[in-house]
């Protein structure tokens, strides 16, 4: 089914944590929400399962108005970063639990649970109890548990940040899989960017209770409508429009009209080069293992740089302090609200 | 009902608000509780306000005030009690500090002996430290008997030393309490910074138990300056007010002038109860979740003073209660010292009826109390904050109402004809309600504590997957506070068995409880007779610890034993 959120609102007292926000989510897509921690993300999140009331607009799910109806009787499944698996039950009756509370029968949940079992991968541990397993397993078993009662809408509440990066990256591949096999629209909050691009048919970049923008994860990467966008996804060289004259003319095109513009370069555009009679001087070098991120001085303008290792450095390791020769890639830069 | 919402600004339609019958639930664990709390703590305490105002004509006034005050001795007793607070508070705070550190700091041996002896008190009423002191160190007790001394046991000293027996062990267990939740790293920042061993006491030891020993000396106070056991028992002519109210109520059935001490008898305690309030907000941070804990260590110089004073202290209550115990197979104290059982025969005050109604009373106190204080927290946990603040502040004012200040609001409030509160009077369930209320502030803080342990997220995940209020209720929140229940139905069980200060107004000529006995044999005379009520009662007390060790063990063995997050 397909969600449609409309101008909505949500005050805590003064403080108005979601302003005017609208969102569509289709039938089966897998949308990020993404920010930094108290954009709202999970607030909205929280309205959307009904665990959070709401101020003002308007929350459909395939044209039924939601506002009226509790979360008790939403029909969604909801994944928190916790787990949250019932400690006395074992692996099964966690799973099995939303079917037992809708009184189905016993062969048909057993017949369910096991299927879901397979389906997140851990069929031998029907019998085990959450404090049993790893972190990773829980999460399986939190996933598993959401989808039984076949959902309308699946909510993952931040659901890999309390696990390690290895076991984050494996489950990421696996949710996306379930999601696609299954069908399943899907909301996730996330305020690791990596995250959102990787998993999300759809990113929205949200900041203090407002969307900045909505777009695909290339979309919002590549053409970033605003300032907070441009330097959230990604890093961004952030270019007044005074400033922009010391490049290259063919790669400022003109600022666009109306409002306030800022000219974003990402560091991989900027080219950079070991010369002893470069324009830029090197600031500080960090190194991140299969890349270099050089701060630099060019033209008077302080810039971010990154390179891989060994392409344009040669074997020389570039000090602070060193000259080097600069250039923008053609066609690089985008103008951003400020 | 407003109140028992999630937020307080949510207009009509866009809410989708609680389900009707989560709303009922929520509801009734919020009101009965709150009946409960008006009912037998609000009303009682507001009308002995109201009585201490009410003047012998009837009109209302300050009457009552200016003729305690006119007492001559009035203010001698007030200071009486002062100082036999004051006393016992600094000897349980120093003693209490001492103790506690050595079990939670040092590798001192037999530290098992130091902690059995700190549980010995709170197996009996109060009274029965004051009569091991009085068989061991009375008139006809056995020091004076056998080396012809004169020792003068009865007055100021011997109330101290048994009041400060009876108060020592929660000393300990809160400066204890206070001394595990430091941080070994802040002593290891403090030793790299070249801090001596001294100085890492001063700077980082005694700052971080400063809340822990304010909080101990103000139990200490509270529970002494209103303790009527040893105050009848060993306090002679020493008189103070817990006697003075019982003199003023029970002898002279002066109960206006009862309820005029029964409020001076708030004023020093509320003070205690503001001041600690106040000193709480101060400490908030500080220590943190992934505390390391302090390790142990071995010092001479250190631990061989410490290990004396502990220990000795430890002997001493063991001494204390294992005299009482013998005392109870003694024929007559001291003078025939042969073995008998005809102690346990008892007829007198009732027999052992009043211990069957201590029990039927305490479980009575267990059952009533474990539930509404589930429900309270329950329903806490939904409130607006503000609203969860007020609660809390209600919920917690009891531990600043003595003991007999309750009692004597009790008689005010339910004895009393033609009235449906006047039909509890003399029964069971009411004596069960009044140590419920009396213990109310300690049970709910455990619940509290319990509570925050139920992750939010759990409660929210059976709601989205279609679970009501009472599966939320059965599956996410009971499985996790079992332990937390458990500990207190024991706790309210087994103060209930013991307590003595509220219910000695509460008994009537067809019903009384174990406390009462031991106190009415010893007044008659039967000190071992009294004694043997007295290790009667500590034996149902024991057994009743056993049993929640128990039950502990069996909850703590469930996989839900573990909760994540």
């Amino acid at each position: 089914m397909h969600l449609e959120i409309r101008n909505l609102s949500k005050f805590f007292g003064q403080f108005q944590a979601l302003a005017n926000v609208d969102l569509e989510v289709g039938s089966d897509e897998f949308v990020c929400l993404l920010g930094p921690s108290g954009c709202g993300k999970t607030t909205l999140l929280r309205i959307i399962a009904g665990l959070e009331p709401f101020d003002r607009g308007t929350l459909e799910l395939g044209g039924r108005d939601l506002a009226g109806l509790s979360a008790q009787h939403r029909g969604f499944g909801i994944v928190f970063q916790s787990y949250s698996l019932f400690p006395h039950m074992t692996v099964a009756e966690n799973i099995g639990y939303g079917l037992r509370i809708r009184k189905a029968a016993r062969a048909e949940i057993a017949a369910k649970v096991g299927q879901l079992m397979e389906l997140v991968h851990l069929p031998e541990y029907a019998q085990r109890y959450p404090h049993q397993l790893s972190g990773g397993q829980q999460q399986r078993v939190a996933i598993a548990r959401a989808l039984a009662t076949d959902p309308a809408l699946l909510l993952l509440d931040e659901p890999l940040s309390a696990l390690d990066a290895r076991v984050r990256a494996e489950l990421r591949t696996e949710i996306r899989e379930v999601q696609r096999r299954l069908g399943i629209p899907t909301i996730m909050v996330t305020h690791d960017q990596e995250e959102a691009l990787t998993m999300a048919d759809k990113v929205v970049c949200m900041n203090a209770g407002t969307i900045e923008q909505i777009g695909t994860p290339h979309e919002v990467y590549s053409r970033p409508r605003t300032r907070f966008v441009a330097d959230f996804v990604g890093i961004s060289n952030l270019l007044e429009p005074a400033r922009v004259a010391a490049l290259d003319p063919g790669v400022a095109r003109s600022q666009p009209a109306g409002g306030a513009h800022l000219l974003a370069l990402r560091p991989e555009d900027i080219l950079v080069n070991p010369d002893p009679a470069g324009e830029g001087r090197v600031d500080a070098v960090t190194y991140l293992g299969n890349i270099n991120r050089i701060a630099l001085n060019w033209r008077g303008l302080e810039l971010v740089a990154e390179t891989h290792r060994g392409l344009s450095l040669g074997s020389g390791a570039l000090e602070p302090g060193a000259r080097v020769s600069v250039a923008v890639a053609p066609q690089a830069g985008v103008w951003v609200l400020a | 009902m407003s109140a028992v919402t999630t937020s307080s600004a949510a207009p009509k339609a866009r809410n989708p608000g609680i389900p009707a019958q989560a709303r009922l639930l929520y509801a009734t664990a919020f009101i009965v509780p709150m009946i409960g709390l008006a009912v037998f703590f609000l009303y009682p305490l507001g009308l002995i306000v109201l009585r201490s105002f009410t003047q012998r004509d009837g009109s209302l006034g300050v009457g009552n005030y200016a003729d305690v005050l006119a007492m001559g001795h009035i203010g001698r007793v007030l200071g009486n009690s002062l100082v036999m607070s004051g006393l016992t508070t600094l000897i349980c705070v120093v003693l209490g500090f001492a103790i506690a550190y050595a079990l939670q700091r040092t590798k001192l041996p037999f530290q098992w002996l130091i902690s059995v002896a700190l549980i010995l008190p709170l197996l009996a009423p109060s009274l029965v430290q004051a009569l091991g002191l009085i068989f061991l160190f009375g008139r006809n007790g056995v020091i004076n008997q056998f080396t012809g001394w004169n020792l003068q046991i009865y007055g100021l000293w011997g109330l101290v030393i048994s009041n400060a027996m009876y108060a020592l062990p929660q000393a300990v267990m809160i400066i204890q309490a206070s001394l595990r939740h430091s941080d070994v790293r802040q002593y290891d920042a403090a030793m790299v910074m070249g801090a001596s061993p001294w100085r890492r006491f001063v700077d980082i030891t005694l700052p971080n138990a400063r809340f822990g020993l304010l909080s101990a000396g103000f139990v200490c106070f509270t529970v002494t300056i209103t303790d009527f056991g040893n105050a009848a028992v060993i306090g002679g002519n020493y008189r103070v007010l817990a006697t003075e109210i019982y003199a003023q109520v029970v002898g002279q059935m002066n109960f206006n002038m009862g309820a005029v001490i029964g409020i001076f008898l708030l004023i020093p305690t509320l003070l205690a109860f503001y001041i600690e309030k106040v000193a709480a907000q101060r400490q908030s941070g500080g220590g943190s979740e992934s505390a390391i804990p302090v390790g142990r260590n071995l010092l001479a110089a250190r631990d061989i003073p410490l290990g004396l004073v502990s220990h000795l202290t430890a002997l001493f209550l063991i001494a204390v209660v294992a005299t009482v115990v013998f005392a109870s197979f003694v024929s007559l104290w001291p003078y025939r010292m042969d073995l008998t059982l005809r102690n346990y025969n008892i007829t007198t005050q009732g027999g052992y009826a009043p211990l069957w109604t201590s029990l039927v009373v305490s479980v009575q106190t267990a059952v009533i109390g474990v539930v509404m204080l589930f429900a309270l927290v329950v329903a806490q946990r939904r409130l607006s904050r503000g609203a969860a603040k007020v609660v809390y502040l209600l919920a917690i004012v009891p531990v600043g109402v003595p003991g007999l200040v309750l009692g004597l609001s009790y008689v005010l409030s339910f004895n009393v004809a033609n009235s449906v509160l006047g039909m509890l009077y003399g029964t069971t369930l009411l004596i069960a309600l009044c140590n419920f209320y009396h213990y109310h502030s300690q049970g709910f803080l455990t619940m509290v504590t319990g509570i925050r342990t139920v992750p939010p997220a759990l409660e929210e995940t059976v709601t989205c997957m279609g679970g009501s209020a009472l599966h939320g209720l059965r599956d996410a929140i009971l499985p996790v506070m079992l332990p937390t229940l458990v500990a207190v139905f024991f706790f309210l069980f087994m103060r209930s068995m013991v307590t003595l200060s509220a219910v000695i107004f509460l008994i009537t000529p067809r019903l009384s409880v174990g406390a009462v006995s031991v106190l009415r044999l010893d007044q008659a005379g039967f000190t071992t007779q009294a004694a043997a009520f007295s290790v009667c009662i500590m034996a149902v007390v024991l057994s009743a610890l056993a049993l929640m060790k128990l039950a502990l063990w069996l909850v703590s063995r469930r996989p839900a034993a573990h909760v994540t997050a």
